[in-house]
């Protein structure tokens, strides 16, 4: 495997990587070999596999991968894709959502020098699904993007998988844990809208420029992803209209809770419609969860409802979905 | 069978609804020893009579008639903005131009002065697709009048 992208959820998987290692051995027969680490200051390479534990440590300090015995200051993620190895790619550089790139290049070289692909980034997927995903199949490689919506939450597996045999007439969600805790926090406390966005930002919660999330575009990318992978839809994110939440007053919480209702802001995939916004939740509604969680609804002919919930961001949450992205493509090639 | 009504009137209260009326008819019981019932409930929206209609039919209930009452659709919305100032009587008034359609009730949470607003409506509409019309026309005029409009996950 390679790793292009070191910060947080890179990170994250190569500790995830270390401590599951007997494990992935012991229940899947996988034993997987990270040859390459690139980052922006530049790369590790070793063909026989890096030691991740020193090269979290060298990461950790040094801050750059390049400071290890095997690294290399200067080379980068495309000499990487392309001079190494690897069977699988792992993009886990920022998401752009305007041009997607880095990572969109990243991908393509990746399929193109016939590497499997697992990404988290949203950017190359709302920029290019359709062309992403033939290219996959002309090069004949595996492309996953599990992680990229609902992080820990199986949002995408689920679907294709164990509920491949229904349509699916309409998807929505709350789909972003930031927004989430605002408003949850809020209701709770009857506080405006800046002063918890301030305590989010200070609990890192919500990042210095939380515009994404807030104006719920970070939402909408979720739902342009949901609705090429699992509806079938040529969609782009312009397709989607969208509202954040900068102008829900605790009034209005208010109004709604005295109504039996919470705020969500919730994403809505259908084939003729795209719609991110806030909406009115009735309390004990599926989608009606708290705090930081994600909830997705699909709506689908034969099993009617079905809601899943779970912690959508964080390194070790997302690492999951990574994990088991990997763990279906050593199946899907028969390993 | 005794006790039966109660566990088939369940689902009205735990969906949500509010039972007004219940009308045993035993003189009308059928050859097979069927009872019909007449129900009449209330209940805030569309989603959730088919999630109560759904459960009566998997504990065997048939359903002989259903038959909807003015305005017995409401859909709860709530308009965050300068309600007062984009004249809030004029937004309801063009709602209840449309045929079929009534604001029912409206609660208004003032802002300080030159702030925003919140205001929540609820819209009695004799049947769906009129309710659906009601909330698109709501919509344009929001949009015209810059306020956010705040509509139910349930039923989009």
């Amino acid at each position: 495997m390679a790793i292009v992208g070191f910060g947080n959820l890179g990170r994250g998987l190569a500790r995830v990587l270390i401590e599951k290692s007997e494990f992935l051995r012991r229940t899947q027969g996988l034993i997987p070999r990270v040859v390459a680490v690139v980052d922006e200051h530049g790369a590790a390479v070793d063909e026989d596999g890096l030691d991740l534990r020193r090269l979290l440590r060298v990461a950790e300090r040094k801050g750059t991968v390049a400071a290890h015995p095997k690294g290399k200051r200067g080379k980068s993620a495309l000499e990487i894709i392309e001079g190494t190895e690897a069977d699988v790619v792992f993009e886990l550089t920022p998401t752009n959502i305007k041009t997607g790139e880095p990572g969109l290049t990243h991908i393509k070289k990746a399929m193109q020098a016939e590497k499997h692909v697992i990404t988290s980034n949203k950017g190359p997927l709302v920029v290019a699904f359709k062309e992403l995903d033939s290219l996959a199949r002309r090069c004949g490689v595996e492309f996953r993007y599990s992680a990229s919506v609902g992080g820990g939450v199986p949002v995408i597996g689920l679907a294709k998988g164990l509920l491949a045999g229904n349509e699916i007439r309409a998807i929505r969600g709350v789909l972003n844990g930031t927004t989430n805790y605002i408003l949850t926090r809020m209701s709770k406390e009857n506080a405006p809208f800046d002063v918890v966005l301030h305590e989010a930002q200070e609990l890192g919660i919500a990042e210095k420029d939380p515009t994404l999330d807030i104006e719920g575009i970070d939402t909408a990318c979720k739902i342009t992803i949901l609705a090429n992978s699992l509806l079938g839809v040529n969609a782009r994110l312009r397709d989607v209209r969208v509202a954040g939440i900068r102008n829900v007053r605790p009034e209005a919480i208010r109004l709604a809770r005295e109504a039996g209702y919470v705020i969500k802001l919730v994403g809505v995939a259908k084939r003729d419609l795209l719609e991110v916004g806030p909406k009115l939740v009735p309390l004990g509604h599926p989608l009606a969860v708290g705090g930081t969680l994600n909830a997705v609804t699909f709506e689908l002919d034969l099993a009617r409802e079905i809601t899943i919930t779970g912690f959508g961001a964080g390194p070790q949450e997302t690492s999951s979905s990574l994990l088991g992205d990997l763990i279906d493509i050593h199946r899907v090639l028969g390993g | 069978m005794p006790g039966q009504l109660v566990k088939v009137l369940e689902p009205i209260s735990s969906f949500g609804g509010n039972i007004q009326s219940v009308v045993h008819r035993r003189e009308r019981k059928t050859p097979l020893g069927r009872v019909p019932v007449t129900i009449i409930f209330d209940v805030g929206e569309r989603v959730r009579l088919n999630r109560i209609l759904r459960a009566f039919r998997s504990m065997g209930v048939r359903i002989i008639r259903i038959g909807e009452r003015e305005g017995a659709v409401r859909s709860t919305v709530l308009l965050v903005g300068h309600i007062v100032h984009t004249d809030i009587r004029d937004t309801i008034d063009r709602l209840n131009e449309l045929g079929g359609v009534m604001v029912s009730d409206l609660s208004l949470a003032m802002g300080r002065v030159g702030q925003e607003s919140a205001a929540r409506m609820t819209i009695a509409a004799d049947d769906e697709r009129r309710t659906a019309l009601a909330l698109s026309k709501l919509e344009k005029i929001s949009a015209r009048k810059k306020l956010l409009v705040i509509k139910s996950v349930e039923g989009m």
